[in-house]
């Protein structure tokens, strides 16, 4: 009776289980300001990637799907994956128009493997672009 | 002559053949060729248990979960301004061999994906899955100009760049710099 009732709920668990992600992560809750940038971009530098000289090229990466991040002051990167109830997080239009912003954002902050990943409840302050850039570094990456 | 014509012939077209299968270097710094198993998953699901069905279907940043728990985000495809998402969806939930290039600098490891194919022993396919989807979308060939400068034609981009300018400060200021050059 008592293996029976053992192995009832190690089926129910297992079931629970199968239906869950495979693995949730603990979160901190953070504010965190910073400039919206293109990550691929700007992590490995194989062009100029900060301010209105890369802002049309931050705005085509976004559209092809390339992970937006916000960069802080200190130059850590968080990887933006949600915000408020908008869980899509390649080509959102609404993060597309905040490229090269700076903005203020309260949310929940992931650590995994190096990366640091944020899901915004909501967007505190949106300054716009500020970090202008042009007059030294061109458009990138074109010249136009 | 013809011979070694031939043999010069045969030694690019498996050249062509291997290139498909083994990453291309990018000259990213401290870049290194890397070819690993893994799962792909949505990564907003596997950190926070938001989980749509078959990985949003291209709406979600996708993720290679290894076996030791080590999660990769890759940042990048084979095409050019575009992500790897549309690439890893199709596998949502399965196992994959992912082939492409790390790239380590400022703090962080990054990888592009250049290659995919099921695991264990599955087709590759160069991981450019994205123009042909942008291409279909817009009712062109994959191989249609416009399509292989998808950015100068993507509606969402034209619009963003026709309200913000290409400096982000509103078309006057785009005139204003532009015309100064």
């Amino acid at each position: 009776m008592a293996l029976r009732m053992t192995s009832a709920l190690a089926a129910i668990a297992l079931a629970f289980t199968l239906g869950q992600p495979s693995q949730s992560e603990a979160a901190q809750r953070v504010q965190v300001t910073g400039e919206v940038i293109d990550s691929w971009c700007y992590l490995t530098q194989i062009m100029y990637a900060q301010g209105t000289a890369h802002h049309q090229c931050a705005v085509w990466c976004a559209a092809g799907g390339v992970p937006v991040a916000i960069r802080s002051a200190e130059e850590e990167v968080y990887f933006i994956l949600k915000i408020g109830d908008d869980g899509q997080n390649v080509a959102n239009p609404r993060v597309l128009e905040m490229q090269t912003h700076k903005i203020t954002v309260d949310g929940d902050l992931y650590e995994r493997d190096g990366m640091k990943y944020l899901v915004v409840d909501r967007v505190v302050d949106d300054t716009g672009i500020v970090n202008e850039t042009h007059q030294d570094f061109g458009i990138q990456p074109f010249g136009e | 002559m013809r011979t070694m014509i031939l043999a010069a012939a045969a030694a690019i077209a498996m050249g062509a053949a291997g290139a498909a299968q083994a990453a291309e270097s990018w000259g990213l710094p401290n870049e290194e060729k890397a070819r690993f198993e893994a799962k792909a998953v949505d990564v907003l699901c596997e950190l926070t248990g938001d989980c749509p069905d078959n990985c949003g279907d291209g709406s979600r940043q996708m993720g290679l979960l290894m076996d030791d728990g080590t999660l990769i985000m890759p940042l990048k495809n084979q095409v050019i301004f575009a992500g790897a998402a549309w690439e890893l969806a199709p596998f949502c939930g399965q196992r994959v061999i992912a082939d492409g290039l790390f790239s380590e600098n400022r703090g962080h490891r990054v990888f592009a994906l250049q290659f995919v194919r099921p695991a264990p022993d599955g087709k590759w396919r160069r991981a450019n899955r994205f123009k042909n989807r942008w291409a279909e979308s817009q009712g062109l060939p994959a191989d249609s100009p416009k399509a292989n400068k998808w950015f100068r034609h993507d509606p969402l981009v034209e619009k963003v760049l026709e309200e913000d300018g290409k400096l982000g400060l509103g078309p006057e200021a785009d005139e204003a710099y532009l015309g100064q050059e």
